[in-house]
């Protein structure tokens, strides 16, 4: 089975690394990243299947950083965070190409059925 | 209402709005660091913790509470924008469900229980957000005033004869209407209740043996 390999992008620190490692005892490969520059600095060297991104962090905007990268690599997945005013964000993100967005506290579960969906359309 | 006293409102709104994000960001740490907890605890022999059990219950709590967290700052959120648009489109079931999310520690501190019975479909009017939320919460305050602790107050939206209503109702005391009515009608908040309404362009009347207030709401108010 494909490993995936997944790119957590958010400025709050224990919210990622803690995520990080429920999807890495899930088997998933993960980096991360807390901020967009230094997301797209990730893609750019060593390209993930997924990147689950959230939409408010500080310098480069979710949306900023989901356009770059589409622009880097359209096949890159990526699944919007927002927290609240979700039904306006996600639909701005699936225009500019989101495969979907959650919203924040997000449900593990969920989440990982999110991952596997996206998983479908990047072997 | 004055250009400054719009500007405060919104103010006070961007900032609330701001830091329920703040609050939301903390409920996410505690539910994945809590979640971690319950992956371990999933992968951990029973033997080898005797207390996995208590473990586990304490962690389902936390779990209900970030729930219970998570919906109160999604509400507050809501709430905290509404003065970005007015008059704006407004659901009132919606707003009858916030309202009891925010409204219900108020009550609780006098053992009353609020609970909203939306209508079966939705009740849209265009009107001022904040001002409806405010003659809600002021026609709260008159029962929670003028009745004995006790009881349930149901915010209940409805259709009379193509009217929009919003019935504040309390059951647990019979009371005539004009008794009732007597009751609150030199109040301060009475008075002021009725300035709200005549500015979102309605009434509030009072209704039926078990005490209601009736707020009769325009469909559309002007910009």
């Amino acid at each position: 089975m494909l490993q995936l390999k997944v790119l957590l992008v958010d400025d709050e620190q224990e919210f990622v690394t803690t995520l990080a490692e429920r999807l890495e005892l899930r088997g998933m490969h993960v980096e991360i990243a807390m901020d967009g520059e230094m997301a797209l600095s990730i893609i750019e060297t060593d390209p993930p299947q997924v990147v689950v991104l959230d939409v408010m962090m500080p310098g480069l905007s979710g949306m900023e950083v989901l356009e770059r990268i589409k622009a880097i690599d359209p096949k890159i997945q990526v699944i919007l965070l927002s927290g609240h005013g979700a039904t306006k964000d996600g639909i701005k993100g699936m225009q500019l190409g989101a495969f979907d967005y959650l919203i924040k506290p997000v449900d593990i579960d969920e989440l990982i059925e999110k991952l596997n969906e996206t998983a479908k359309n990047v072997v | 209402m004055n250009k400054i006293k719009s500007k405060e409102i919104v103010f006070f709104g961007k900032i609330t709005a701001g830091i329920t994000h703040e609050i939301k960001n903390v409920l996410a740490i505690i539910q994945e660091t809590s979640g971690l907890m319950e992956d371990i605890l999933a992968v951990t022999p029973d033997e080898t913790f005797t207390h996995k059990d208590k473990f586990s219950t304490s962690l389902n709590r936390i779990f209900n509470q970030i729930e219970r967290g998570v919906d109160i700052t999604t509400r507050l959120n809501k709430f905290a924008h509404s003065p970005d648009h007015s008059p704006a489109n407004v659901d009132l079931n919606e707003v009858s469900e916030q309202m009891v999310l925010l409204a219900s520690r108020f009550t609780r501190l006098k053992n009353v229980v609020l609970k909203a019975d939306p209508h079966d479909t939705s009740m849209i009017i265009k009107t001022h957000p904040v001002a409806l939320e405010m003659a809600i919460f002021e026609s709260i305050e008159i029962l929670l005033n003028a009745l004995s602790s006790g009881g349930k107050i149901t915010l209940s939206p409805r259709k009379i004869q193509n009217k929009c209503i919003l019935g504040i109702g309390y059951e647990n005391t019979v009371l005539p209407e004009e008794d009732f009515l007597a009751k609150i009608s030199p109040t301060e908040r009475w008075a002021s209740l009725q300035e709200v309404m005549a500015y979102l362009g309605g009434t509030a009347k009072v209704f039926g043996l078990a005490p209601e207030i009736l707020l009769h709401l325009p469909e559309s108010i002007d910009d």
